[in-house]
């Protein structure tokens, strides 16, 4: 019998949420964490100047709540790179690699569908675990700036895919157990604008940032944290640059992946 | 039609030497240099041969996780190198006993995670995992709701045979299925294995260096040595091959710095030495012809002697599967016998 599509879906989902139900401590440490990313860097950032200068230097209205929502947003965006990039890695180390492998279905269809739910559950919960905070600061408005917020993740999440499954394709071939996106992650983050603009990034790493879905994702997240009356034209427009960057990186990652499986049996990697 | 047909595989490795900080250098390894066999439906056939003799990178193609240079591979009738996915429905695959399960689920929602992952759902999939846990013994162990971190070696191998049968399919493709399990247990997972090829006609192919374990449980078997397949045939008809020939079984201590197997091959030049550790001492053993037994007692003990060491035990006995094995392959690689 061979799986369909939902079938992978539905075994990923399985095995993370029985790995939820079997760590519980699992739940604390995702609910803690925007929470303490958010206070290390309004702790830093007060340091520099009042949190006045700071919403000024960064432009955006609230920063408490757009710090809480700035690091679910972190977190959430490149918690897909994590996923399915590391994906390999993690099977290859578990031991369970040749085993996926010998289901029957294709190996691009394995790598990209078998790590999503855990990807696309692990956004939800670092958005969500930002919900209360933004919340207590600014009551309904606040949790509607999260459900924005919410949407834009899940459609940065489209490029990030892509990209993540050549890093996954790559690992697979070249036999490697290097977390390759270890260094992707931290670079995202250091040039998507979260914790400064983008302006004051040398050219060089304002052109990378352009290419960067995070990037978008952050725009998108400060205006939503910034917004009094509701504007739909940035938002367009940040959602349009996301799915040009689908488009790109999706495109390059079905062209790449085409000849993983035959690859990966010559090279003997499993 | 046969259950699994191999003709003529070929592999080459390349490993890499490294060479200073950035050069390297890409070593070519012949893993199978022609390998051919065929294994009949229904029956348990078994794959011997010492350690990088090919056994694993022929389960391997046999399997569709490695492709060959050349040669062909077929399960029921399925090419596995043109249509790798139609030969994955028809076998359960165990590959390392040790590994290839999520440490912190439980059995049963390990065999869950595998099973959604071959299309089973509801019901089917429930009642499968029942008789898969009930037939390897694991619901009487209490696997079945225990962590998997916490599994003993012996109940990981069951969880592993448990998953390969899971869908059940007509052919089961085990690499090395009882190492390093405690008696108790390999005995569990051979007499299964025998009764799914008898009572349910599964074909069962193994890989195994265990020559007690060959004998005792496979209808056929074939020899490999450095890529090449050196003999096949029931036991009985292997073991006919050395008729006339005598196995002789010393059991030996030495210093530790002595390479045991180095001092016997010296003093008998053209035996065939099989070495292995126990836990009383090492055990050696040769093939030799009825004539000889005198003059080999002799030589091993003096060559001995002189290294420090000494026979404490001598045994002589009608040919075993294990010295048909020493003949052919010059008993290199030959681990653990255990019971």
């Amino acid at each position: 019998m061979r799986p369909s599509p939902a079938d992978i879906l539905r075994a990923g989902f399985f095995s993370t949420m029985m790995w939820l139900k079997n760590n519980r401590w699992m739940f604390f440490t995702v609910f803690i964490w925007p929470y303490l990313l958010a206070g290390g860097m309004l702790l830093i950032g007060t340091a520099f100047g009042s949190l006045e200068t700071f919403s000024q230097n960064v432009g955006v209205a609230n920063p408490v709540v757009y710090m809480i929502a700035a690091s679910g947003v972190v977190m959430s965006s490149l918690i897909i790179v994590d996923d399915v990039a590391n994906f390999v890695v993690y099977a290859r180390w578990v031991g369970t690699l040749p085993y996926l492998l010998l289901t029957p279905a294709s190996y691009p269809l394995l790598l990209l569908l078998l790590p999503l739910p855990d990807a696309f559950l692990g956004s939800m919960s670092g958005l969500l675990a930002a919900l209360p905070g933004a919340v207590a600061v600014e009551g309904v408005m606040g949790a509607a700036r999260i459900g924005l917020i919410l949407l834009f993740v899940y459609l940065g999440m489209l490029p990030l895919v892509g990209l993540s499954v050549i890093i996954a394709s790559a690992t697979l071939i070249v036999k490697t157990d290097e977390n390759i996106a270890s260094f992707l992650t931290p670079l995202m983050t250091l040039v998507s604008g979260v914790f400064y603009p983008i302006t004051i990034l040398p050219p060089v790493l304002q052109a990378l940032a352009g290419v960067i879905p995070v990037t978008y994702v952050v725009q998108a997240a400060k205006l939503a944290a910034s917004f009094t009356t509701p504007e739909v034209a940035p938002f367009l427009l940040a959602a349009g640059s996301l799915t040009a960057l689908a488009l790109g990186y999706n495109g390059a990652a079905a062209v790449f992946i085409r000849g993983v499986e035959k690859a990966v049996k010559r090279s003997g990697a499993v | 039609m046969a259950a699994i047909s191999v003709r003529n595989l070929v592999k080459t490795y390349y490993t890499t030497e490294r060479r200073g900080f950035l050069k390297r250098r890409k070593i070519p390894v012949r893993a199978l240099r022609g390998v051919s066999f065929e294994v009949r439906r229904g029956e348990v056939f078994g794959l011997l041969g010492p350690n990088g003799a090919g056994k694993t990178t022929t389960i391997k193609i046999i399997t569709t996780l490695l492709l060959p240079d050349s040669g062909k591979a077929e399960v029921l009738g399925v090419d596995v190198i043109r249509d790798p996915v139609r030969a994955r429905e028809v076998m359960g695959v165990t590959l390392s006993v040790e590994r290839g399960f999520f440490w912190k689920l439980t059995g049963r929602e390990n065999l869950k995670y595998f099973g959604i992952l071959r299309g089973m759902r509801g019901e089917e999939l429930e009642k499968r995992i029942d008789k898969v846990l009930e037939l390897t013994g694991l619901r009487d162990l209490g696997g079945e709701h225990k962590l998997f971190e916490e599994y003993s070696l012996g109940m990981k191998a069951r969880l592993a045979l448990a998953r390969a049968m899971l869908h059940d399919p007509p052919l089961l493709i085990l690499d090395e299925p009882t190492l390093g399990l405690d008696p108790h247990s390999a005995r569990t997972i051979r007499s299964l294995l025998v009764r799914l090829a008898r009572e349910e006609g599964k074909t069962v192919l193994i890989t195994t260096h265990n020559m007690f374990e060959a004998d005792l449980m496979c209808d056929r078997v074939a020899i490999i040595n450095k890529g090449v397949i050196v003999a096949v045939g029931t036991p009985a008809e292997l073991k006919a091959r050395i008729a006339g020939r005598l196995g002789m079984e010393f059991l030996v201590r030495a210093p530790p710095a002595v390479d045991v197997r180095s001092v016997i091959q010296r003093a008998l030049s053209k035996a065939e030495v099989s070495v292995e550790p126990t836990q009383e001492g090492l055990r050696v053993r040769l093939v030799i012809r009825p004539e000889e037994e005198e003059k080999t007692l002799e030589r091993v003990t003096e060559a001995l002697a002189a290294v420090g060491g000494r026979v404490r035990q001598v045994r002589v006995q009608e040919p075993t599967l294990e010295d048909v094995f020493i003949a052919l392959t010059g008993g290199g690689g030959v681990e653990a016998v255990t019971g």
